[in-house]
């Protein structure tokens, strides 16, 4: 096996994805925290493109988080069983990655009343139409899971993407009882658990 | 192979990169155009309200991402092995860090807005967008992103650039590995062959 070192912020942001993929799959890595305020220091010097996160595989540098957490997942048995299936998969990790998106401009806005009103817009139209297209996903699917009959990176890109809205707006959810099954589901598998347990909780 | 048929407007947009991979593989495929009058009908039809859709042996399949990884896989642009598959996706996922200034330029209304932006776009940030390109295919050392022949990587540049050349003719020149990547592209020839027809 590779020796694996991951490089972020010390907290969830882009990163927790593939953290959360390394220790689904057991696979051990380093998991490099680099504090904020010394950021970029020597730090950003060390990244491939100036940007946090990157990967280091036997010391060969990679960016990209999307890039990164398919790679673990391909390699690690979290993309499914077939072609079709890491299709359905990325469909989800794509939806999760335009969620994140409003999420992002929603946190990230200067101007307070603009601020103010894509908070609103997250809240009332973003947060519950994606909860409907995921809803729709897993009712389809059936198993509990998004895609097939076992944790995958759709899974993991999901109840990473929403663990800020779920602290927010927990309400919201009452509507979505399988998405509420499915994150239940995936914080209570062993290694997640285990990890979720001592991870200190962050604002982003 | 499947059955495909893929499904979009009558526009290049999100559905291109798809066709520029069939017409790259030499695969047959359905390319299913829908005016504005016409897409109504269809909509419920598609899983998220959305187009592109992929329709494979009758079943449909969204997001463009994920119907463009999964052609790249079936047609033999996803390079060999998960390294190489690493490599094109952050290709791709720099592309996606662009994709949003890009859009903002089109979906911009006022003239004044507009111009500031498309300034915007075609000086800071597509500087900062076309040096990390220009620096992986110096990594890389052929004339292509990843490996040595044509990979979902290239097309997806070769997409994104489309879009840009209207707005700055010379955005390329500061960029001679990208311009040479450019035309490798271009000079394929079943690609070469798909751009001549294309409207």
């Amino acid at each position: 096996m590779p020796s694996y070192k991951f490089n972020y912020f010390d907290l969830r942001g882009k990163g927790e994805t593939c953290r959360l993929c390394f220790i689904a799959a057991g696979v051990p890595f380093e998991d490099h925290r680099i504090d904020r305020a010394a950021w970029p220091g020597e730090y950003k010097a060390e990244t491939p493109f100036g940007q946090l996160p990157y990967l280091e595989i036997d010391g060969k540098k990679f960016a990209q988080s999307g890039a990164i957490a398919s790679y673990i997942s391909r390699e690690y048995g979290l993309y499914g069983t077939s072609s079709l299936e890491a299709l359905s998969i990325d469909g989800v990790v794509g939806l999760a990655a335009d969620y994140f998106t409003n999420w992002a401009k929603s946190y990230f806005e200067a101007d307070a009343s603009k601020k103010t009103e894509l908070q609103s817009k997250l809240k009332n139209t973003d947060l519950p139409s994606f909860l409907a297209n995921l809803e729709k996903i897993l009712t389809a699917n059936g198993s509990g899971y998004f895609v097939g009959n076992q944790l995958t990176l759709a899974d993991l890109s999901v109840y990473d993407v929403l663990e800020n809205s779920y602290r927010d707006h927990p309400s919201v959810y009452k509507s979505y009882p399988n998405v509420l099954e499915n994150r239940k589901a995936i914080a209570a598998l062993p290694r997640i658990a285990e990890y979720l347990s001592k991870r200190k909780a962050t604002e982003i | 192979m499947p059955a495909f048929r893929l499904h979009y407007f009558d526009s290049r947009g999100r559905a291109e990169i798809a066709r520029l991979m069939f017409n790259a593989a030499g695969q047959e495929f359905d390319d299913v155009r829908y005016s504005k009058e016409e897409w109504p009908a269809f909509k419920p039809k598609t899983p998220l309200g959305q187009l592109p859709v992929l329709e494979v042996d009758g079943e449909l399949y969204a997001e463009s991402g994920a119907i463009f990884n999964y052609l790249a896989r079936e047609l033999g642009f996803y390079g060999n092995g998960n390294i190489e598959a690493l490599q094109i996706d952050i290709v791709i996922g720099i592309a996606k860090d662009f994709y949003p200034n890009l859009l903002k330029v089109f979906y911009t209304q006022e003239e004044q807005a507009k111009k500031e932006l498309i300034q915007k776009l075609v000086t800071e940030d597509a500087t900062q967008f076309f040096t990390k390109y220009e620096q992986l295919l110096k990594d890389n050392g052929s004339s292509y992103f990843v490996g040595n022949g044509l990979t979902l990587a290239d097309i997806v540049v070769y997409d994104v650039i489309e879009y840009l050349l209207p707005l700055r003719a010379d955005i390329l020149e500061p960029f001679p590995l990208l311009q040479a990547n450019r035309k490798t592209v271009e000079s394929n020839p079943r690609i070469a062959a798909y751009l001549k027809t294309r409207k």
